[in-house]
């Protein structure tokens, strides 16, 4: 097993009421994977929202496997300026 | 030269100049909190960053600016916390040797910081209740 942090913003934290949530995965676990099991805990909160990934604070495009210590967060639409 | 930062408090605006000899375009940009969002009355924005992750993008932007137009200086301060209605929660500065590639490279980075900055409003409605906001205007 390994354990991450969730890093939660905006939608993401509207949607567990929490700014930082850990897990414990299974080694091997892809991204997709856990944003399946992220979007599923979420009980429908996260449907309508679309989401880039950050793994320790870099955007990511591919499904990357999960490292035991990584912060991971999914990213909502962005909103500076 | 590239500056950039984070502020939690009034931004306050970068310095000018008259003593740039061959700096002829100094452009700014204030972004303002607008009293609508998403149709509803709103009495402050207040603006959440990742830390760490939103000013290291801003200066990957900035730089990416600076490779893809001949600009001499970019200047940025982004607000994050409460922003009440008519404050600045954006100012940047850029300097140029013409105005052309000043306003281009404006453009850019403003579009580059609202795709990529990981950085998110929430209205705080007039009746105090607090919601993601679901503007995200390019």
């Amino acid at each position: 097993m390994i354990k991450i942090k969730l890093k939660c913003f905006s939608q993401v934290k509207y949607a567990f009421g929490k700014s930082e949530i850990s897990y414990e995965l299974k080694e091997g676990t892809t991204i997709k994977e856990f944003e399946k099991m992220v979007r599923e805990k979420a009980k429908g909160r996260l449907d309508d929202v679309s989401m880039s990934v950050a793994i320790n604070k870099q955007y990511i495009s591919n499904n990357a496997e999960i490292k035991d210590g990584d912060e991971v967060a999914f990213i909502p639409p962005v909103q500076g300026g | 030269m590239i500056i950039v930062e984070i502020v939690d408090s009034d931004i306050e605006p970068f310095v000018s100049s008259n003593n740039q000899k061959e700096k002829g375009a100094e452009l700014i940009f204030n972004g303002r909190v607008r009293e609508t969002e998403h149709g509803k009355k709103i009495k402050t924005l207040e603006y959440e960053q990742y830390e760490g992750m939103a000013k290291k993008e801003l200066i990957n932007i900035a730089r990416e600016t600076k490779k893809r137009f001949p600009v001499d200086d970019i200047f940025c301060r982004h607000r994050i916390g409460k922003v009440k209605v008519g404050e600045a929660s954006l100012h940047v500065v850029i300097w140029s040797k013409h105005r052309k590639e000043g306003l281009e490279a404006m453009t850019f980075f403003i579009i580059e910081l609202k795709k990529r900055v990981p950085i998110w409003k929430w209205a705080i409605l007039k009746d105090g209740k607090k919601i993601p906001s679901k503007c995200n205007h390019e």
